[in-house]
């Protein structure tokens, strides 16, 4: 019988029977098992419709999912009885186009991620911010009328002693809209004219730090949109409140539209320390990259600490995809990683020595010839000369008498005073104050065909140079005749650098980086062989370490010397954080509208004038004061922070939460601070810590339009208004700012409050929205009812930028234009004061200021004619004294024979032998959505959805990637419980005590994972976490349960105590407080100099220190004996007998 | 128990099986590339929210990723199946040794095991961990001495399945219309005989209702010509659905085809277990080849080779660049020009994509709008 023949007969045989079933379930039960064989055929499949019932949705919307994460993904979410029941990608981004028509490609498909894959768990979870909540205390000291202490200005410590800790009561938003308008007003009254500052001062604040208030108490309110680009109404919206805020400084001091001054904005970018502080130093610009879609068009790719594979996801598949079209991969790293898997070569390094193999790497390059000569000549300031006796730049006017600047003609020009230059859509060329200009003269070169100095104008860059005709020295030392009559010896900068690079042979390199020399050979052989096609992808690795900028130097020497800069296929790249809103330049129409002078007509543009000022936050976590030590104040005049009063802050879980040395701010910082407010939609870190908490939308619920962007792919991302009704009694966060205006207009009586958010009031946010695309070179060209309309079916729109993928510094390589710098070139000698005090006016080398096992950070150097940084005792400070403080601005050069032998000061306790560093991690984005269970599970080998062990903070946790060799050592075993612990001497906190509570909550605990992909010596640990709270440590040891979960919020901690917080602090360097960096502003074509948000200013070191580790518990359940899967023997280092069969391949011959 | 002898191309004999030979009359299949999965899960998310979130399922991954070779799911699942089995031999392209059916203990349809309760947890261990030991320093080339990949795994839908085999009601069935295995929710009585059987381990039984699940390759999409959701979501883009055919009748226009038996670029998961199971993997590029053999068959240098050849080679980069560019199946494909086209039954054509990125400059300044464009804003 054929099997058809057959099949047809049991068909209609069993017909009968599979009838009666239908007609009668109970009797089916009673059949007897008909199936002759089930790969044929079977009966009755009507059940099938359970999983499509279960698939069915109603309806679909979309919206944005924008953690801080540089992808922002337009999602699709499938609706079903009103709610979102799953959410997905819209493939429809290889829709998008330009106003041009050029299109993407569904290459750009799917674009989602697990992160936005859970979605509807946190929409509905049980940590949603459900209502406005107020913390007890801190209405209490509202309600009665904000008492103080007369002589100092001190609230009664009993208001805020509780933070943490209190308890929370349910608020209408319109009950915590006048909390909030009433606690602005007091504390910007407080705070303002002789009185405020006399308070102040004798609050212990630096009097630097109150005068730059210039009387102002709004200068003492701080807010912060936490990554503003991911919002341009809803979290710039912080930046115009700041702005507006001198509305209310008018009402307290009356200084008129000319005299009030509005609030501080916190800084982003370079608080999440992943501004690459170099990029400035060299280029003028604040940061270089490229749409990771170049990676194919390069066929040299090498990553630098960046973690491609795990933090660029949707984007991951650019760099496997460049690889199946035949490009090299090359992954500089401190482990085996998850990149490493999709590399070809992987380069494993110290933590914090990327820069001593990039001199490695260019020591071989510029000894062997093997450097692009003409890219250096044209491009950089390599061939300019340096004075030996000054270490500056010899200037045109130095030898030539009467000499005066070079005209700017090429792309550039010189605004006189009183000028201003046009809004940035309308800027063709660079702009320059006249002051500027004379300040910057002209640079010399040597033109070795002449044998004579040659003044070089800044136009001359690139091809323009080379049409000059002069072929300018690299190397050598010459006389030439100042104007005074005095001979003055000078040198190339290339000379001075090559000098310092050849101490960086590739056997040293090997000593310092731990990488064998053939490895270092290697690199620069494969780069000498793909000039203009090599990528330089630069991660957090390297970038968030204190001497960052000296790495983003090494960068692009190594760019420069092979022709790798504004290439399509050949540029560096710093990712890390979406932070560039100057993509939307037309954003000063929103964030700087005049609150004095409102423009009421939505089709007219607004009137723009800034009141508020910039700062950055590491002065606020490093006890809110800038860095003085000894006889000097190292913090420049520009970056001048003010006292924190008031602390208003969106959408971001950094600021407290996830902040360095959060545990500091918790215990010595916050509790000086007369009120947080902050909107959340899910319960944080943050939360817990405030003292109002407005309960926002979720990106699911947005009732009002947004718009962003992102660095790394090349589209307009809009946030629709979404159809979802609101799940809980929440606002949109611009509703927030509205709603604390008309507070203030009620409490005031001035209605200009109110009249600032007055498109909000008439639900017409895209009016503001409007005003930024009219504005803004990107989007110029659509509206942005047109591109909302688009968003509205999954589509996004492309960014106009000049070229796609877009590579910043591609008009300066193919157009022969000036980079924002004194020189016009791309500077790799910085000769400022301050560069020159500390030793970085050539990109030296250092040791890392924690996560080292030598002398930290030390400057690494052979004989250096032109290093002369002033030494400790200049600074009235002991040679020896390496605390962290005044390690900062230690600058002793050593070489690499005195540092080797040397300790990190920590040693001297012998438990003390790792360098600790948290990078981030596939699972989330900083801590979004870490706590959500099914991303919790999987977050490493310890998710357990049943919770078998009730010591588990949570049904998955934190852990420690720790090399087996060093565990077994310390014996502990894999899966064991461990105390971590950093610099005693201020870390968890600054005076911490064994029997204090703060020091339960903060030391922290984690469990061991055993990890051979890492060295000996190096912990690594995963920086997203929600950390331990007051409340979190409550709960599990109160909890029967033993959930870390705050039983009066509802805070879950991944840690059962502290977090990978509990080992850092701030850190303060130097040369990013400069008052003399040339540099770009944030929006537009306009030089300045000195502090810029997220442009110039501190970065921290997030990711190193030096602790020690202390076994505390044992891995089994309850705490007895070895983790299951380690005893069971499926672990690395307890492998049994037929794992290890398995891993040699050995069932199959 | 196992009566019938039936052919399996993957290792070129035949084998023993319960019942006898019949294919569907098209197979669902898959081509998953190692070289592109980053173990990001988002498609255990997806498959996990669009079907496992009722009770009892809180514990279940139809799909999940695994590193390789510390990452299980359940724990030590292949290891100890493996070992059950004991060293086996492939002689040439030929399996030489025992099939799970072939080594079947009396009264039962396939060697297996039963997973506790407690092997289910700790779902993603073994992360990123690799195979040897990093220096302090190091340098690591093509073949890395130290070594992890990423393992995608979902229901094989084998032509072959033992959970099928093994069910004492009956219960588990092939779909004739696209060869998805599905587990009937309202016949099953959870005699678990499906989950010791499987040895991929991807049935599942839930406690709280008292029946066994598993992936449905989410049908209720492939009905509708959709590929599935954990191929929909696939960020690496690593993942393409297609209909397999027998060798003897592969066609070169068919994305799967062609590379499973035209390039025999991608090769079945543990063939020697003798399930013909129906995803195809791509294997990775920079792994020792003894590991890979066991687990992906003898062809796993030729696949290798197979692949790193692309570069050059525009069919096939061109089918692998049409991996994540569409939610739709795609049936047949054709590459000009640079252009790789997919097409769905019908001949429509799905989705249309360059093999390269093109590359746009705009004007610096659009003098109708008049605004400058500049890459620094």
């Amino acid at each position: 019988m054929s099997g058809f023949d057959r099949r047809e007969f049991l068909r209609w045989s069993l017909a009968g029977a599979a009838g009666l079933a239908a007609s009668s379930p109970k009797l089916a039960f009673l059949q007897p098992v008909a199936v002759d064989n089930p790969l044929e055929w079977y009966p009755d499949r009507d059940w099938e419709k359970i999983y499509r019932d279960k698939f069915r949705y109603d309806s679909v919307f979309h919206f944005t999912c924008a953690p801080n994460d540089t992808h922002n993904c337009l999602l699709r979410a499938y609706v079903r009885n009103g709610v979102v029941v799953r959410t997905g990608p819209t493939y429809a981004f290889g829709k998008a186009t330009d106003s041009y028509g050029n299109e993407a490609t569904h290459r750009w498909e799917p674009r989602c991620c697990q992160k936005g894959l859970v979605l509807p768990r946190r929409f509905y979870g049980d940590r949603r911010v459900k209502q406005t909540m107020v913390r007890k205390g801190f209405r209490d000291w509202v309600r009665a009328g904000f008492p103080r202490d007369p002589e100092t200005g001190k609230p009664p410590e009993k208001y805020f002693k509780n933070r943490g800790q209190d308890r929370w009561l349910k608020a209408t938003h319109e009950e915590a809209y006048e909390l909030t308008a009433l606690a602005l007003m007091n504390i910007a009254e407080t705070y303002s004219g002789e009185k405020g500052a006399e308070y102040l001062r004798k609050q212990g604040y630096d009097p630097d730090s109150v005068a730059v208030m210039e009387g102002a108490g709004t200068q003492a309110l701080k807010l912060r949109g936490g990554m503003p680009l991911l919002g341009l109404t809803r979290l710039l919206g912080l930046v115009r409140n700041a702005n507006m805020m001198a509305l209310l400084d008018d009402h307290i001091r009356k200084a008129g539209p000319e005299g009030s001054l509005g609030a501080r904005h916190f800084d982003n970018y370079s608080w999440h320390t992943d501004l690459p502080p170099g990029h400035p130093m060299v280029t003028g610009q604040q940061t270089v990259d490229v749409d990771l879609s170049m990676a194919e068009k390069s066929r040299f790719i090498t990553l630098w600490g960046m973690n491609w594979i795990s933090t660029k996801m949707p984007d991951a598949h650019w760099l496997t995809e460049a690889r199946q079209r035949g490009s090299k991969v090359t992954n500089i790293t401190i482990e085996y990683q998850s990149t490493a898997n999709k590399a070809d070569d992987v380069i494993v390094i110290r933590p914090a020595t990327d820069h001593a193999l990039m001199l490695g790497v260019a020591h071989i390059l510029m000894k062997e010839k093997k450097y692009d000569d003409g890219f250096v000549k044209s491009f950089t300031d390599l061939p300019c000369l340096v004075r030996t006796d000054t270490l500056q730049y010899l200037r045109a006017s130095d030898i030539i008498r009467g000499y005066s600047p070079s005209p700017l003609r090429n792309y550039a020009a010189v605004v006189k005073a009183g000028e201003k230059p046009p809004v940035p859509m309308k800027q063709p060329t660079q702009y320059v104050s006249e002051e500027m200009r004379r300040e910057w003269d002209d640079v010399v070169v040597w033109d070795a065909r002449a044998g004579r100095p040659r003044a070089i104008g800044r136009d001359w860059v690139g091809g323009r140079f080379k049409d000059l005709g002069i072929d300018p020295a690299l190397r050598g030392r010459y006389k030439v005749t100042a104007v005074d009559g005095s001979q003055v010896e000078v040198r190339p900068v290339f000379d001075i650098l090559e000098e310092y690079a050849s101490y960086f042979t590739p056997e040293r390199v090997s000593e310092i980086t731990w990488a064998p020399a053939e490895a270092v050979r290697a690199l620069a052989s494969d780069l000498a062989r793909h000039k203009g096609s090599t990528f330089f992808a630069v991660g957090m690795g390297p970038n968030q370490f204190f001497n960052a900028s000296l790495k983003d130097r090494g960068i692009f020497l190594l760019a420069a010397l092979t022709n790798n800069i504004g290439r399509i296929g050949g540029s560096p790249g710093s990712y890390a954080g979406n932070y560039r809103v100057a993509l939307y330049n037309g954003l000063p129409q929103y964030i700087a509208e005049d609150p004095f002078n409102v423009e009421k007509d939505p089709g007219k543009p607004a009137n723009v004038k800034a009141y508020l000022r910039f700062e950055s936050a590491h002065y606020f976590s490093h006890g809110d004061k800038p860095l003085r030590l000894g006889n000097k104040l190292f913090t420049g005049k520009t970056h001048m922070p003010t006292p924190t009063k008031f602390l208003w802050f969106a959408n971001s879980n950094s600021i407290i939460g996830n902040a360095k040395w959060s545990y500091d701010l918790v215990v010595n910082t916050i509790p000086k601070l007369e009120a947080i407010v902050m909107h959340e939609w899910w319960w944080s870190m943050s939360c817990e810590y405030s003292d109002v908490v407005f309960a926002v939308d979720s990106w699911g619920e947005f009732k009002h339009p947004d718009l962003c962007g992102s660095v790394t792919n090349p589209f307009n991302q809009v946030f629709p208004r979404s159809p979802l009704k609101r799940i809980f009694d929440t606002v949109g966060d611009i509703d927030v700012f509205a709603g604390v205006a008309g507070s203030l207009s009620k409490l005031t009586g001035d209605r200009r409050f109110e009249d600032y958010w007055k498109f909000v009031y008439e639900d017409n946010v895209g009016a503001y929205l409007e005003r930024i695309a009219r504005a803004s070179s990107t989007l110029k060209g659509f509206t942005f009812k047109e591109i909302e309309a688009r968003a509205l079916k999954g589509i996004p729109t492309m960014k106009n930028l000049r070229t796609y993928p877009k590579v910043v510094g591609w008009e300066q390589t193919n157009e022969d234009k000036p980079w924002y710098t004194k020189t016009g070139r791309l500077e790799f000698y910085r000769e400022e004061p301050e560069f020159i005090e500390h030793g970085e006016n050539i990109p030296v080398f250092r040791e890392a200021i924690d996560a080292t096992f030598h002398e930290p950070n030390v400057i690494v150097a052979g004989k250096t004619e032109a290093l002369r940084p002033l030494s400790p005792g200049d600074y009235g400070l002991r040679a020896d004294d390496l605390s962290t403080e005044t390690r900062q601005v230690r600058n002793l050069v050593k070489t690499w024979e005195e540092i080797r032998g040397t300790r990190h000061p920590l040693t001297k306790d012998k438990s003390y032998r790792f360098l600790f560093i948290t990078p981030k991690y596939r699972h989330a984005a900083h801590s979004m959505p870490i706590d959500v269970d099914m991303i919790t599970v999987y977050y490493g080998p310890f998710g357990d959805l049943y919770r078998h062990d009730r010591r588990k903070p949570w049904i998955g946790e934190s852990y420690v990637n720790m090399n087996p060799a060093d565990a077994r050592e310390l014996g502990i075993e894999d899966g064991d419980y461990v105390w971590i612990d950093a610099d005693p001497e201020d870390r968890p906190y600054r005076g911490w005590k064994k029997d204090d509570p703060d020091y339960k909550v903060a030391r922290m605990m984690t469990r061991v994972k055993y990890y051979s992909a890492i060295p000996r010596g190096v912990l690594q640990m995963w920086h997203n976490m929600y950390q331990a709270t007051h409340g979190s440590v409550r709960g599990h040891e109160t909890n029967p349960s033993g959930l870390a979960r705050n039983p009066e919020t509802n805070y879950q901690s991944i840690f059962r105590y502290g977090g990978h917080q509990s080992c850092t602090r701030a850190w303060l360097g130097p040369t990013l407080m400069t008052d003399s960096l040339v540099r770009k502003g944030v929006f537009g074509q306009q030089i300045g100099k000195g502090f810029a948000a997220d442009i110039h200013c501190p970065v921290g070191a997030p990711r190193e220190s030096f602790v020690k580790v202390t076994k505390a518990e044992d891995g089994a359940v309850e705490g007895k004996g070895l983790w299951r899967p380690a005893a069971l023997g499926f672990r690395a280092g307890y492998e049994n007998e037929m794992m290890k069969k398995y891993l040699k391949g050995q069932y199959v011959d | 128990m196992p009566i019938n002898r039936v052919y399996n191309w993957q290792i070129k004999r035949e084998t023993a099986y319960p019942f006898e030979g019949a294919r569907p009359d098209r197979q669902f299949a898959a081509v998953f590339d190692i070289n592109k999965c980053i173990a990001c899960q988002t498609c255990t998310m997806a498959c996990k929210q669009t079907w496992t979130t009722g009770k009892g399922q809180e514990y279940m991954f139809w799909n999940n990723v695994e590193s390789k070779p510390y990452g299980f799911y359940p724990l030590g699942w292949d290891v100890r199946l493996l070992e059950m089995l004991g060293p086996q031999r492939w002689e040439g392209d030929k399996y030489a040794g025992k099939t799970i059916f072939e080594a079947a203990p009396r009264g039962k349809a396939a060697q297996g095991y039963l997973p506790e309760e407690y092997d289910y947890a700790y779902p993603n261990i073994g992360e990123d961990e690799p195979m040897g030991e990093v220096g302090r320093g190091d340098y690591i080339t093509i073949p890395h001495r130290i070594w992890h990949f990423y393992l995608a795994r979902i229901c094989n839908h084998c032509t072959y399945p033992a959970c099928l085999a093994a069910c004492p009601r009956k219960a588990i069935y092939k779909r004739q219309e696209d060869g998805i295995v599905l587990v009937d929710q309202k016949r099953c009585r959870g005699y678990r005989e499906c989950v010791r059987a499987c040895p991929y381990k991807r049935v599942f039984f839930n406690k709280v209702t008292g029946v066994s699940e598993k992936c449905i390759a989410c049908y209720p999409k492939v009905e509708e010509g959709l590929q599935t959701q954990c191929i929909t979501t696939c960020i690496g883009r690593i993942r393409l659905n297609g209909w397999i055919s027998p060798p003897e009748k592969a066609d070169p226009e068919n994305p799967l085809d062609y590379l499973v038996h035209v390039r025999k670029a991608a090769l079945p998961l543990f063939p020697q277990f003798g399930l013909e199971p129906n995803v195809y993997y791509i294997p990775p590029v920079h792994v020792n080849s003894a590991y890979l053999k066991q687990m992906f068959g003898p062809g796993v240098e030729h696949a290798v080779r197979q692949y790193r050849s692309a570069s050059a080679d525009d069919t096939l980069l061109g089918v692998l660049t049409l991996f994540g560019c569409a939610e739709q199946w795609i049936a047949k494909f054709k590459v000009s020009k640079g252009v790789a086209s997919g097409y769905d039954a019908a001949g429509k054509a799905v989705v249309k994509v360059p093999i390269k990125e093109p590359v746009y400059v705009r004007p610096f300044y659009d003098e109708k709008l008049q605004v400058y464009r500049h890459n620094i804003t």
